[in-house]
């Protein structure tokens, strides 16, 4: 039977505004901690700038270690936004209404996670590496390659995070009236800016709901260009083994939306369980995410499966060394082993069950695990596949990430948790309109004893 | 349109069993003499034998063709019972019926035993042969196991789902006793426990069919394509296979719908809003064609190893390349500039010319890649392709087949709909029960219950 | 400043606020009786409802025009940069043709999507009539929960439009320049 609470829209402003309204008394000690985090890890980048890669883990002929892991890793988190908001959108799913924005708003803070882990620090000296990016130089008429996949990757990313970013704003306009009706002095006159004067007429309501339909359609796309582009960094070159499949962009793409919907779900317990947000996510919502997940997983997992059959099917020595070295040589036999399990087989049959569905401590530890796992994926396609490079190459390297490295990603995930919690402050993290919009279209059938749960149509 | 349950079943079955009329028996004949005249096509290839492969491409396609339409068919019933909707409805039979065209295509398929050389050629293949004690003809017995599987699966969903209609069609005319319609229904009396059962018997068993349809494609796709070209390392086709067959699983079905709403007289259950629900599927399906395409393609492209290179140009470029080209423009191009505008999925005719276009672009796409596939068949042991063949042109019997092939689906389907209700009684009931409409304020609205 | 320009126009708005849409809707049929012009009144409203739940006419936009446009734009600037970067540098890189398509179609169609979804947002702006500098009779109640009739007319009839909202049941009436 499903949860359902009829509320009033005082009573939603109430409860959902309560974060931007006061201030919860964790909050601010929370704040600092991410900002503290985020420093530390800036000041380790700035280090680095100063002494060059070589404070790094990076060598010949592992060229790409914790930081690339890192990008690939927070650009699959950045799928999470799409996949739930556009796919549930368009499929009219009731559940998506109170996740959508917490979703959104997750894509543009790992997106900028995702940028700060490859382009700006990756590179080592950035102001080098970008400016053949962005802008162009047209004085010289030297111009950027664009037969190159590094280019490609910016071009995608870039698009997707003006996407989603525009998303989330335009999604916003109605939340930020309500809270211009409920705020006095400069913050009314502030708010009152960013809502544009919106009133809820007709023509306002009907433009917000097309628009979510639209801009769902035209991201969507975006968002599968995305990580198959990505995936092309890896898999255009013929260079590495492992790398070099036609699967990569697909399987990417489902790992992607793997990592990305567990973040969400895990997002969800911490709402109900932070912000005490039960009346708008319930446990139904956490089982229904929770069935969507074991659907995504055992896709990704068939994609792994190909992966796996194809780079056997080729029966090429250099290939199949790749494979024994993740697979049987410590200390990635033992990473592959927790990949597998925390990926897989730990989480999926523990969703079978009902009561880990509607549990919210089994739900956030499985979909940790299913994101330490997926950590781990990055990894092990990206560092083993660079130690063994072919018959001809003698630098075969191995690879220890330094404590520099460390400092730099640690930042990078007190930055998402930064920008989620001062996003908090400001703006609704659950969209007040489409819960309300929600209550209006919801309605009941009855049948004999039974009520059925009904939503209205136009 | 009939309003109450009751009625909405009496109208079914009177639509059922309405006598057919001569325009019906006419055109069963004409089908009859053409998949005649396919077996004669059969028999005109079968003189040269099963040993020269290369001449055997458009009967190997004719079944890919086949498999991928009748079996990618039942999914459209499959994958919106498991998201509930309530539009495709008066669709689900439709698209269930097509496995009994499936047995069909196991017939097509007895043949392909002979066609494919077993693994001894030293071709490249999944199954580790000359590592592994495997048996030389694995690929063989792999493919016809999960492909009767696959076919039992669907007539086992579509028997599931007929059993409370012919229980109604028993109760309400005269089929007599004893006779097979009768055991059909299998003892159907419609309690609460038989309604449980039959829903999850359905839903898991869908799970089932999509899983072991994946699977097929897979065995096929790869043993009966991929490994007979030399150098053709693509992890993405056997997904690519899978995605076209349910591409044209959906065009096959608006095809077959059309007609069943305008020979059968439908009108009031085959509305626009079917057409539209499926239009929006295309145009899906035909974005995620060029996806899958572009993934493989770029890949190969980019990395230009030499035998990159020929696979490229053996099933895209070089003798098949206006094959190609057609098939682009109509899987992909056509319907994606088409479906996504609103006015034209919003139409009866809008998705039935599109689904043509799909339904052709998915033969000649079947044609470009086994055609290519078969024509190196005398290369298959070597690291990569030597030299690509020129274009094989379908000879007078490999039309005659095709076009009996294709007659005998039509057949098989038209027949099957005399015997069985071409539109779910039983679920067209069910509708009336969470469909309602009510005043909200000034306007009328529809709420549509979602059970659990 | 919202007196002086209103004043100006000729123009006066005022707001009726009712606790249910019935009332409401009501109200709409009182004014359309009263004579006033269908775009002289509107609902305001804290949440979506179906089209037509007021009785109102159901809004007409040109929203889909615009994606189409920053599509077309989009592709123009993709392709334009593509092929001028590759032939204005023509160096062979990778063994790949000096114009390669394949990598063209990329960056094109990222080019194409994000101009389809900036005019999106630009025409989701627009259409909406959005941004509106003088908000004219509205109360914060309307995010709250109230239906709002807001009226906006000549200075000599928005007495008559009180008067209309009254006797539908409003359970306020608020003129546009009334303070809090």
């Amino acid at each position: 039977m499903q949860e359902h609470t009829q509320l009033t829209q005082r009573q939603i402003n109430e409860d959902l505004l309560d974060t931007v309204l006061s201030t919860p008394r964790w909050w601010l000690p929370a704040t600092l901690v991410a900002i503290l985090v985020f420093l530390i890890g800036a000041s380790a980048f700035g280090y680095m700038l100063n002494k060059g890669v070589g404070v790094t883990g990076l060598n010949r002929p592992v060229f790409w270690g914790f930081f690339m892991v890192n990008f690939v890793f927070w650009i699959g988190i950045s799928h999470a936004g799409i996949m739930i908001s556009a796919i549930l959108r368009l499929t009219q799913a009731e559940w998506r209404r109170p996740v959508t924005r917490a979703a959104e708003v997750m894509t543009v803070f790992s997106l900028m996670s995702a940028l700060m882990a490859a382009p700006l620090v990756h590179v080592g000296r950035p102001w080098r590496a970008d400016l053949w990016v962005f802008p162009y130089d047209f004085a010289r008429g030297i111009w950027v390659n664009i037969r190159s996949p590094f280019i490609w990757d910016p071009s995608a990313v870039m698009t997707y995070l003006t996407a989603s970013t525009l998303f989330v704003l335009v999604c916003l306009i109605p939340d930020l009236a309500v809270i211009r009706d409920r705020t006095k002095g400069w913050v009314r006159a502030i708010y009152s800016i960013l809502s544009l004067g919106f009133r809820g007429t007709p023509r306002q309501w009907k433009l917000q709901t097309v628009a979510g339909i639209l801009l769902s359609a035209l991201v969507l796309p975006v968002f599968v260009s995305v990580h198959s582009i990505v995936s092309w960094d890896f898999a255009a070159q013929i260079g590495p083994e492992a790398w070099h499949s036609t699967i990569f962009a697909p399987y990417f793409i489902i790992g992607a939306i793997h990592s990305g919907v567990s973040a969400v779900a895990t997002l969800m317990v911490i709402m109900m369980w932070v912000f005490k947000w039960d009346k708008y996510i319930t446990r139904d919502h956490l089982d229904s995410i929770a069935r969507l997940l074991i659907i995504v997983a055992t896709t990704w997992f068939f994609f792994f499966f190909l992966e796996w059959v194809f780079a056997l099917y080729t029966l090429e020595d250099p290939e199949i060394a790749m494979r024994d070295l993740q697979v049987f040589q410590w200390p990635w036999s033992g990473m592959f082993i927790v990949f597998l399990i925390t990926a897989y087989f730990f989480p999926v049959p523990m969703w079978l069950f009902k009561k880990v569905r509607r549990s919210l401590f089994w739900m956030f530890v499985t979909t940790i695990a299913v994101n330490i796992g997926m950590w781990l994926e990055r990894f092990l396609i990206i560092v083993p596949g660079l130690m063994r490079r072919g018959h001809f190459i003698f630098d075969w390297g191995s690879y220890h990430p330094s404590i520099i490295e460390i400092l730099m990603v640690a930042a990078t995930f007190a930055w998402v948790i930064l920008g989620m919690l001062l996003f908090t402050k400001v703006f609704p993290l659950i969209p007040l309109f489409d819960v309300k919009e929600g209550m209006v279209f919801r309605d009941e059938i009855k049948i004999g004893r039974r009520t059925i749960p009904a939503s209205i149509r136009e | 349109m009939v309003d109450s349950r009751d009625a909405v079943q009496k109208y079914l079955i009177g639509r059922h069993l309405e006598p057919r009329g001569s325009r019906f028996f006419i055109v069963s004949i004409i089908l009859s003499v053409l998949t005649i005249a396919g077996i004669v096509g059969f028999v005109l290839r079968f003189q040269d034998g099963f040993g020269q492969g290369d001449l055997w491409g458009y009967y190997v396609a004719l079944f890919a063709f086949i498999f991928a339409a009748a079996g990618g068919a039942p999914m459209v019933a499959i994958s919106t019972r498991i998201a509930k909707a309530h539009w495709p409805r008066s669709i689900s039979r439709i698209s269930e019926l097509f496995s009994i065209v499936s047995l069909f295509g196991i017939i097509l398929f007895i043949p392909m035993i002979w066609i494919l050389p077993d693994m001894e050629d030293g071709r490249r293949t999944l199954w580790f042969f000359g590592k592994l004690n495997v048996p030389s003809n694995l690929p063989h017995i792999l493919t016809t196991l999960g492909l009767v599987s696959l076919v039992l699966t669907g007539l086992f969903i579509l028997w599931l789902s007929l059993m409370p209609d012919i229980r109604f069609l028993r109760d309400m005319s005269n089929t007599k006793k004893g006779s097979w319609l009768y055991n059909l229904s299998a003892g159907w009396i419609g309690s609460s426990r038989q309604w449980f059962m039959q829903r999850h018997r359905i839903g898991i068993l869908g799970a089932f069919y999509f899983m072991t349809l994946i699977f097929v494609h897979f065995l096929i796709a790869v043993d009966f394509s991929m490994t007979l070209v030399p150098g053709w390392i693509d992890a993405l086709y056997p997904v690519t296979q899978a995605h076209n067959s349910l591409q044209v699983g959906v065009a096959t079905v608006v095809l077959t719908m059309f007609a069943v709403r305008y020979f059968g007289h439908y009108q009031d259950y085959l509305t626009i809003d079917q057409f539209r629900g499926l239009g929006k599927l295309m145009f899906a399906l035909s974005l995620l064609w060029f996806w899958f395409w572009f993934s493989s393609f770029i890949v190969l492209w980019y990395g230009a190893k030499p035998s990159e290179k020929s696979v490229l140009e053996l099933l895209m470029t070089g003798p098949y390349i206006w094959v190609f080209i057609a098939a682009f423009v109509l899987l992909f191009v056509v319907p994606l500039f088409t479906m996504i505008w609103n006015p034209l999925r919003r139409s009866i005719w809008g998705p039935t010319i599109i689904a043509g276009c799909v339904f052709i672009g998915a033969i000649l796409d079947k044609i470009r890649i086994y055609v290519a596939s078969y024509s190196v068949i005398d290369q298959a042991g070597l690291h990569e392709i030597e030299h690509v063949p020129s274009t094989i042109w379908p000879g007078f019997a490999d039309i005659l087949i095709w076009i009996g092939g294709l007659a005998g689906c039509v057949l098989v389907y038209m027949l099957a709909t005399r015997i069985l209700p071409v539109i779910n009684i039983w679920e067209q009931k069910e509708l009336k029960l969470y469909q309602v409409h009510k005043k909200f304020h000034r306007i009328e609205v529809q709420v549509l219950g979602k059970p659990e | 400043m919202v007196q002086v320009l209103s004043a100006i126009m000729g123009h006066r708005s005022v707001v009726g606020l009712f606790s249910d849409e019935d009332s409401a809707a009501d109200a709409l049929d009182a004014l359309q009786a009263a004579n006033f012009e269908s775009n002289e009144y509107e609902v305001l409203t804290g949440t979506p409802y179906p089209d037509g739940t007021f009785g109102e006419a159901e809004p007409v936009h040109k929203l889909y025009r615009f994606p189409l446009v920053g599509a077309i734009c989009g592709f123009s600037v993709g392709l334009l940069l593509t092929v001028g970067t590759q032939l204005g540098w023509p160096m062979v890189t990778g063994g790949k043709p000096i114009l390669s398509i394949p990598p063209m179609v990329i960056v094109m169609y990222e080019g194409t999507m994000l101009g389809a979804i900036i005019f999106t947002v630009i025409g989701i702006v627009f259409e909406s009539r959005l941004p509106r500098l003088f908000m004219g009779a509205y109360d914060d109640s309307i995010t709250e929960g109230a239906i709002g009739v807001a009226v906006t007319t000549s200075q000599d009839r928005v007495e008559d439009a009180e008067k209309v909202l009254n006797k539908a049941g409003a359970e306020r009436v608020k003129r546009g320049w009334e303070k809090d």
